[in-house]
């Protein structure tokens, strides 16, 4: 068999066809660039990563304003209003956009990213052997939170106003027509993000999940499943309690704090039948812990999870992460041997 | 009827828990009891099924949010009684960081288990939670983090309440901070949820 591409790679992974290493991506936040830029370059250098993201070029620009990861204020293509006050990562909504469910109809979509450059995003897919991942901005939850701010949100979920429905119901239409443009390019993979557990739990009851979120995810899988494209989701916390529903409506790979969780438990439930997209500890591992711990975290998640496939080298290099730890994420991940 | 009244408090049932208060002090219970057999037991069950993950946020918001109105209508009559919070507690998210929920919860959970909060907000300075601390006569100071980089700011709040000579216990939590943390920095209480930081308050106040 010859060398596989980066993108043969991926997709080996994610049906287990026992690829020939385990595939890789790295996520930055823009303090890795300010604070370690010359090690995140070299980072870069020695571990490419085999997962690339397309250029998300609008015909329209988005109304935003001021610049969300920099001390000050920024307006995202909603309105919604974040603060921020520490640069390099993202800032907190203090005032929601919609203060009172008699004003939901006032909460614009932000249509233009419905004027996406498809035939860019195709002439970039065509250029690379790499796996090219969409990356539209569908998270439901965290947007709702963004809305109303994320305080009177829980407030709301306790005994959900039928506004709340209906605003749901705007924003998931507009979140099925940017995800169905995305399948309709030539990228590999979509994407979908939305942060559901705490760092013990889910952050709302697994009923009240299955009730109001589960559809829109469905929705969001079997759009990528009749285009046959892969399908991603990043959830951050303790989501053990979910897990299952998103093997079972067929999501391929999942990146989730996965120390925050019983790792082997859940290779045990799902492994064989789930990529773990990462991640490796970036809350105590990797701005506290040494080279050394990481390789043996790298270890215990590769016996857990790896069936021929099933795990993604992937770690976020985020404000506090040590550029060593970083590197020897993915310097365990190559020298991963299943079995041992 | 104070245990109708804790099971309104779990439900969230504001406005029941305000009539079956008015009932209970028509009914001539003292306020302090009312207090601690309906409100505070509520809380403390609350705080078990939140640990158990029986409940969520959801259900907490609204069981404080209940709590809170139960609370409105007795506090005039026990500071009448002159009835002492079981302590009073200074909190607030560190210095650069804006995140407060679960900050919140704490403050939420501990008022309802029948201590003086003392919310400092949010980006608080140790200065500032010295000063509060001070002024209010504080039993514990507690500090939230979200971030690596705000976290670092638990030391210097440990170090400042001990240059000001105030002899009470620092609690921290937040995401990324741990019980190796907290004997690092030397702060005296860590808390990994709400119902846990009301248990850590409770346990340092009594050594």
């Amino acid at each position: 068999m010859g060398k596989m591409t980066p993108r043969e790679l991926v997709a080996a992974t994610l049906r287990f066809g026992r690829p020939a290493r385990v595939p890789r991506e790295l996520w930055t936040l823009p303090w890795a660039e300010e604070n370690h830029g010359a090690a995140l370059a070299g980072i870069r250098a020695r571990y490419p990563d085999d997962i690339v993201r397309p250029p998300a070029v609008l015909r329209r620009p988005l109304k935003t304003s001021g610049d969300e990861y920099k001390p000050g204020v920024y307006i995202d293509e909603w309105g919604c209003r974040f603060e921020n006050r520490q640069s390099g990562i993202i800032g907190e909504v203090k005032e929601p956009l919609l203060g009172d469910w008699k004003d939901w109809r006032s909460v614009r979509v932000p249509v233009e990213r419905l004027t996406l450059d498809t035939a860019r995003v195709d002439a970039f897919c065509r250029a690379t052997d790499r796996f090219v991942l969409a990356r539209p901005t569908v998270r439901p939850f965290e947007q709702l939170q963004f809305i109303r701010r994320p305080d009177n949100l829980y407030l709301d979920l306790a005994d959900p106003p039928d506004e709340l429905h209906r605003l749901l119901e705007r924003i998931h239409g507009f979140f099925k027509e940017e995800m169905e443009l995305w399948a309709t390019t030539a990228v590999d993979g979509l994407f979908f993000a939305d942060d559901w557990g705490s760092q013990n739990a889910l952050l709302i009851a697994p009923a009240l999940w299955r009730r109001l979120f589960r559809p829109l995810y469905e929705d969001y899988i079997a759009i990528a499943r009749r285009r046959n494209k892969f399908i991603f989701m990043h959830s951050d916390g303790h989501i053990e309690a979910i897990l299952s529903d998103l093997v079972e409506m067929g999501l391929d790979a999942v990146n989730a704090q996965l120390f925050c969780m019983d790792i082997e438990g859940l290779g045990r439930r799902l492994a064989g039948r789930l990529t773990f997209w990462g991640e490796l500890d970036r809350q105590h591992l990797l701005p506290y812990g040494t080279p050394d711990d990481i390789r043996a975290a790298v270890r215990r998640v590769g016996r857990a999870v790896w069936r021929d496939g099933g795990a993604i080298a992937q770690c976020e290099f985020g404000i506090g992460a040590r550029p060593e730890n970083v590197a020897a994420v993915f310097e365990a991940w190559d020298e991963f041997v299943p079995g041992r | 009827m104070l245990k109708e009244l804790q099971e309104a408090l779990l439900a969230g049932k504001k406005t029941e828990v305000e009539i079956l208060v008015d009932k209970a002090l028509a009914a001539g219970l003292p306020a302090a009891r009312i207090l601690n057999e309906g409100l505070i037991v509520g809380m403390e069950r609350l705080g078990v099924m939140f640990k158990n993950n029986e409940v969520f946020i959801p259900e907490v918001l609204v069981a404080a949010r209940a709590m809170n109105a139960g609370l409105a209508k007795l506090e005039p009559l026990l500071v009448e009684a002159k009835v002492q919070p079981r302590g009073t507690v200074v909190i607030g998210t560190v210095k650069g960081d804006l995140h407060d929920i679960g900050k919140n919860l704490v403050a939420m959970m501990l008022r309802g288990n029948g201590y003086k909060i003392v919310d400092m907000g949010i980006d608080v300075s140790p200065e500032k939670f010295v000063e509060a601390a001070r002024t209010s006569n504080a039993s514990v100071v507690a500090c939230s983090a979200l971030l690596t980089t705000t976290m670092v700011q638990m030391k210097a709040i440990v170090e400042a309440v001990r240059a000001a000579g105030l002899k009470i216990p620092v609690v921290i939590g937040g995401a990324p901070v741990t019980r190796d943390y907290a004997d690092q920095i030397k702060a005296q209480g860590y808390a990994s949820d709400a119902a846990s930081a009301v248990e850590e308050v409770g346990r340092l106040l009594a050594a």
